[in-house]
């Protein structure tokens, strides 16, 4: 049997285990229904929804109503009626179902939150009488009014996307509002005023955004990077997992064999000690795969959950798009990133003692993969002040995190000097860990080092000097 | 009969220590061969010298003819180390482990009788199903021998063999080894333990702080320092 085979399976053996598949299946299934509840509730703070209203109870709507004056009660309710059907694109039936009228006196605060409470509704709009005699001030000019809305909720705590809903209240009184500025004014001209109301159109078709050199219409940059954003978002997240996971890996396998006292027995077998690196890193490598595509798996479904309640910017329609190409540069920055990740930590891993030793020593692997997971997640390498572009290119796992972006945008300087970042990185991390699997240190540890050696009698100097002083 | 070992000036230097001082022995083919002395005298280091583990400061070391640093996979190819208090991966039973080992010295036919080989020599019964993390002391020393023993190497250096057991693991670990040595096998033992050594050795050096301070056979030593036993000639042989 292939060397290189045996070790890789044996290391699999021992990493993939029912537990650690356990796991992974676990946390897929969470992401995924995590993304999808999410997803339901954006949905239904969206959609149609009960809505109180306290004004002239006893009345009832009367479906004959039509706008003649504008002074009754039941021209007041065809209003609140239509305003609700524009709101939510409904008929006026659905609309009419949808509304509650309470049956309270507007401005008893107590009596309309009691009344709420019983209905089980979460808001409330309360119209008062005067209305009507407010909007017959305005139409003769002769103390012409405002009216005063009263808008009521109740606090709960349901999270970011359930408590959504304070804009529908107030939506739906300043749907009132266009609707009903547009028929006084209709009348005070005797007939369309549209043209008078709102003389320009904007947005829409209207706005033209020049994205890598061609003018797109009917797109702004803001939809552009917020669906950029949704899209690669969940890079950085499963780039930095891999990258924990695949170091843990190396560095666990290494603290084990030697807490284990089984590495003096592996180093004399009868192959180089290159096949047992790579024995190790490629077992680690299909680790950080199994659950990379686990993940992907997960976030997918829960960023999809995320999206749906926003509108949908196709951004291939906008040349944003990866090509085979790119997606080949994706891959092979993500292969030498994670690489390097290997690298470092078959470093570290030739300095660990025992098991315990080992989770620490993936500290600094965490924090290089952690912060610029959080940094990519808000912000762009163009938005970064040239310092912390400076950091981030250091950083070799920065470079899979925003390499997407960066493609889409054809941002080619900084990818390919990322890759020969990534290449030099690699080459050098190589080289010292085959000089290290070569060297006395992995039986020996740091301590017996010339160079520890040298420090350690520095630091003994000056302690004793502390103590004579 | 040829050496299937020759140690010639071997120094080891750990940063600025010197651990091993330019010994010199040779051990011949077939013999079982000890090398004793107190702790820290430089018995591991030197085993790990010979075994391809750490670099040699100074001198040479040669396995049938074949140069440690130099020709350090061939070397390989030939010995068996069983370091001290070594273990076995404890996720793997008893026989993944025997097969994981073999796979590095047979493939087809021999590899499955190697596996077969170490798995009768290491005497584990159906205990050999079992994770490694489940065996005691002596159930782990006899699977480490066994994995040591089956690819028949030319040369079996072997570390503290019987160190941490009781009465009875140490003794019928003693067996295997007499065993093995009657099977042709040349081994090099170390131990801290005189005792041992004498009943199983038919030579032995002796170390103290990295120098060899005598060697040959136990009879002739014991002769020579007017000694009831090996203790006896350590001790005399370090005050001269
Ligand atoms: N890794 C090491 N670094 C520095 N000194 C060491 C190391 N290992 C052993 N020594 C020193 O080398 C000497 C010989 O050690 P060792 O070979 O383990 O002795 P023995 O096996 O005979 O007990 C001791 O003084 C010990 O402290
Ligand atoms: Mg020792």
């Amino acid at each position: 049997m292939n060397h290189l085979v045996n070790i890789t399976k044996k290391e699999l053996k021992e990493l993939l285990t029912p537990g650690s598949i356990v796991s992974i299946v676990v946390v897929m299934v969470l992401l995924m229904s995590v993304g999808t509840v999410i997803g339901g509730e954006v949905e239904e703070s969206s959609a149609a929804a009960d809505i109180g209203v306290v004004y002239d109870a006893g009345a009832g709507i009367d479906p004959a109503a039509s706008y003649a004056y504008l002074d009754t009660p039941a021209e007041i309710k065809l209003l609140i009626q239509d305003a609700y059907a524009y709101l939510y694109g409904t008929d006026g039936g659905t609309a009419a179902s949808f509304i509650h009228y309470l049956d309270v006196a507007s401005g008893d605060d107590d009596g309309i939150i009691a009344a709420m409470e019983s209905k089980g509704l979460s808001y409330v709009i309360s119209v008062p009488d005067a209305i009507t005699s407010n909007i017959a001030g305005i139409k003769t000019m002769s103390g012409a009014e405002q009216t005063r809305i009263d808008t009521y909720f109740i606090f709960k705590d349901e999270g970011l996307f359930g408590s959504a809903s304070d804009s529908v209240g107030t939506s739906l009184v300043g749907a009132m509002n266009s609707i009903l500025s547009k028929k006084i004014a209709d009348m005070a001209i005797s007939g369309d005023s549209s043209y008078i109301l709102q003389p320009l159109t904007w947005g829409g078709d209207g706005n033209h955004t020049s994205v890598n050199g061609t003018v797109y219409s009917g797109i702004t940059p803001y939809a552009l990077s917020g669906s950029m954003m949704s899209q690669s978002l969940m890079v950085p997240i499963v780039v930095m997992i891999v990258i924990l996971m695949v170091g843990s890996v190396v560095i666990s396998s290494m603290g084990s064999e030697k807490e284990n006292k089984t590495l003096e027995t592996l180093l004399t077998m009868p192959i180089r000690r290159t096949t047992i690196i790579s024995g190790k890193l490629l077992a680690a490598a299909i680790v950080g795969l199994v659950y990379g595509v686990a993940y992907m798996i997960g976030m997918m479904f829960y960023m999809t959950g995320l999206t749906v309640g926003s509108t949908d910017v196709n951004l291939s329609d906008y040349g944003l798009s990866l090509g085979m190409l790119d997606w080949v540069i994706l891959m092979a920055i993500l292969f030498l990133a994670i690489f390097s990740a290997l690298g470092i930590c078959m470093i570290l891993g030739a300095f660990t003692k025992n098991y315990k030793m080992a989770q620490q020593m993936t500290m600094p692997i965490s924090f290089l993969a952690i912060i610029p997971m959080f940094v990519f997640m808000f912000m762009s390498w163009s938005a970064l002040p040239a310092l912390g572009k400076a950091l981030m290119f250091l950083i070799p796992f920065s470079h899979p995190m925003m390499a997407m972006n960066n493609l889409m945008l054809g941002d080619m300087s900084v990818i390919l000097g990322g890759m020969a970042y990534l290449l030099i990185f690699d080459a050098i991390t190589i080289f010292i860990t085959v000089k290290i699997y070569n060297s006395d240190i992995l039986i020996t540890g740091l301590e017996q080092t010339k160079f520890m050696r040298k420090l350690n009698k520095l630091f003994n100097m000056k302690k004793e000097d502390h103590e004579n002083s | 009969m040829a050496d299937a070992l020759v140690l010639k000036d071997v120094k080891k230097i750990y940063g600025d220590r010197e651990a091993v001082k330019g010994i010199s022995f040779s051990v011949r083919e077939g013999e079982i061969f000890g090398l004793i002395g107190p702790n820290g005298a430089g018995k591991t280091t030197t085993l790990r010298m010979i075994c391809t583990l750490l670099n040699i400061t100074e001198g040479s070391i040669s396995v049938c003819g074949h140069d440690v640093m130099k020709e350090s996979e061939e070397v390989r190819k030939i010995i068996s180390y069983l370091p001290e208090d070594s273990g076995a991966y404890k996720d793997l039973t008893g026989r993944q482990y025997i097969r994981f080992m073999a796979a590095f010295f047979a493939d087809g036919e021999k590899y499955h009788q190697m596996v077969e080989k170490g798995i009768r020599m290491s005497n584990l019964g159906d205990r050999i199903d079992s994770k490694v993390s489940t065996y005691s002391k002596g159930m782990m020393r006899r699977l480490l021998i066994a994995r040591a023993m089956m690819p028949e190497p030319k040369l079996a250096v072997m570390d503290e063999i019987t160190s941490g057991l009781d009465v009875m693991n140490a003794y019928e670990i003693r067996e295997i080894v007499r065993d093995i040595a009657k099977n042709g096998v040349t081994a090099l033992i170390s131990s801290h333990n005189m005792f041992e050594v004498e009943s199983l050795c038919s030579r032995v050096a002796m170390i103290n702080h990295g120098n060899i301070v005598e060697h040959g056979t136990p009879a002739d030593l014991k002769r020579k320092y007017d000694a009831n036993n090996l203790e006896e000639v350590f001790v005399r042989a370090v005050k001269k």
